[in-house]
């Protein structure tokens, strides 16, 4: 591969990398815990559980 | 090579390389098909489109992943040098599974809307200012239109055409179908399903990727300008060279240079393949021609030209061995122009 494109291919990467790490831990850190319907009284939850 | 185009090209061992390719994702859809219908929790019953959905998906990102590592790894060890030469194959049948995922996807989950489907995935969920509820399905089909293009394209029809650097510039585009598919897996299925499996693979695909892709990068970059000897640069001892194989001279200025031991001879040649720009030094002799380890492409080693008909040509350069120790001239010379190789046991 030609230096340029080795360069090139390096940068993409740079850039890249803390991107993906960076979304992919906000999206572990941001997901919604188990729905809860709070009309429902606990008793029943418990039981469901 | 330039003399003409075939459709597919194809040797014994592509044939049965893709024949290996075709068992093993038989035998994946099936595994999974099979686990997941084995393991599903009592009261839930999943749709038999719905685990084709996944499987087709799972193993489109795996693939993509393991095609991804072949690169760096190769520079590492030449185990993966075949995987190497068939990746054009698995690149292809990559895009066909996850065009079948994807027109799964929109004919199960947007079929059904008044919408057009098409419109639909990126319509139907708004929230595009929300990352747990981002509508994911956008990702994935951006991710499917790059890989379309690079399958497309992954002719040598197109490569001759459009130029060796537009070629490789264009097909750089499978980091940016990786990224989005990271995304649209973190934002899609690993926000509805808990299954700590589906977090582990995903962080090991991309530390994975990101990790080869940074270390081979930054080793490639790294000049190797050596100990020199009246301007030319030092390659290795004689008895460190191995026979049909190259040293990789990478100078300060200019491109990498391949320095091959033939039985007695010693001859160096640019580093740069003229087809895609396959790195010839991680290649070996076959034929007493340099063979790319890319794609095959062949160089005679006395003057850096394709052997007939082919017309391809690439600089080449003298050598000298000084003491039992070779030396380059980082000076090229035009591409093809004959160079007559050192003589192992020969006099400087």
């Amino acid at each position: 591969m030609k230096r340029a494109h080795k360069r090139a291919h390096l940068l993409i990467w740079i850039v890249l990398a803390p991107v993906i790490a960076g979304l992919f831990a906000l999206s572990i850190v941001m997901r919604p815990g188990a729905p809860v319907n709070e009309t429902l009284p606990d008793v029943l939850i418990e039981e469901a559980r | 090579m330039s003399h003409d185009y075939k459709a597919v090209q194809s040797t014994p061992f592509k044939k049965r390389f893709d024949l290996w390719l075709l068992i093993g994702i038989a035998l994946y859809l099936v595994g999974f098909i099979a686990v997941s219908f084995s393991t599903q929790p009592a009261g839930e019953s999943l749709h038999p489109v719905q685990v084709v959905i996944r499987a087709t998906g799972t193993l489109a990102f795996l693939l993509l992943t393991f095609i991804l590592c072949i690169g760096p790894l190769a520079r590492f060890t030449d185990r993966f040098k075949p995987f190497l030469y068939n990746r054009r194959h698995l690149g292809v049948t990559t895009f066909l599974i996850a065009l079948m995922h994807a027109a799964l996807t929109i004919m199960w989950y947007h079929g059904f809307s008044e919408t057009n489907p098409l419109v639909s995935v990126f319509i139907s969920n708004p929230r595009y200012d929300s990352l747990s509820g981002f509508p994911f399905e956008s990702l994935g089909f951006v991710a499917l239109i790059i890989l379309f293009l690079m399958a497309a394209t992954s002719h040598d029809f197109w490569n001759a055409n459009l130029g060796p650097g537009l070629w490789k510039t264009l097909h750089m585009g499978v980091y940016f179908a990786y990224a989005a598919l990271v995304l649209h897996v973190a934002l899609g299925a690993i926000q509805f399903n808990k299954d700590p499996i589906y977090v582990g693979l995903l962080a090991a695909s991309a530390v994975t990727v990101i990790g080869l892709h940074l270390i081979s990068g930054i080793a490639g970059l790294r000049s190797s300008h050596r100990d020199g000897l009246d301007g030319w640069l030092k390659v290795a001892a004689v008895a460190d060279m191995e026979d049909a194989r190259a040293k990789i001279i990478r100078p300060a200025k200019g491109e990498a240079i391949a320095v091959f031991r033939d039985g007695e001879k010693i001859s160096a040649v640019s580093n740069v393949c003229r087809h895609q720009g396959g790195p010839l030094g991680e290649g070996k002799i076959v034929d007493g021609c340099i063979t790319c380890p890319w794609h095959g492409f062949q160089y005679r080693m006395q003057d850096g030209q394709s052997p007939p008909p082919f017309t391809e040509k690439i600089a080449t350069y003298a050598t000298r061995i000084v003491d039992g120790v070779v030396y380059v001239n980082p000076e090229p010379n035009a591409p093809g122009t004959p160079q007559t190789p050192s003589q192992i046991g020969a006099s400087a």
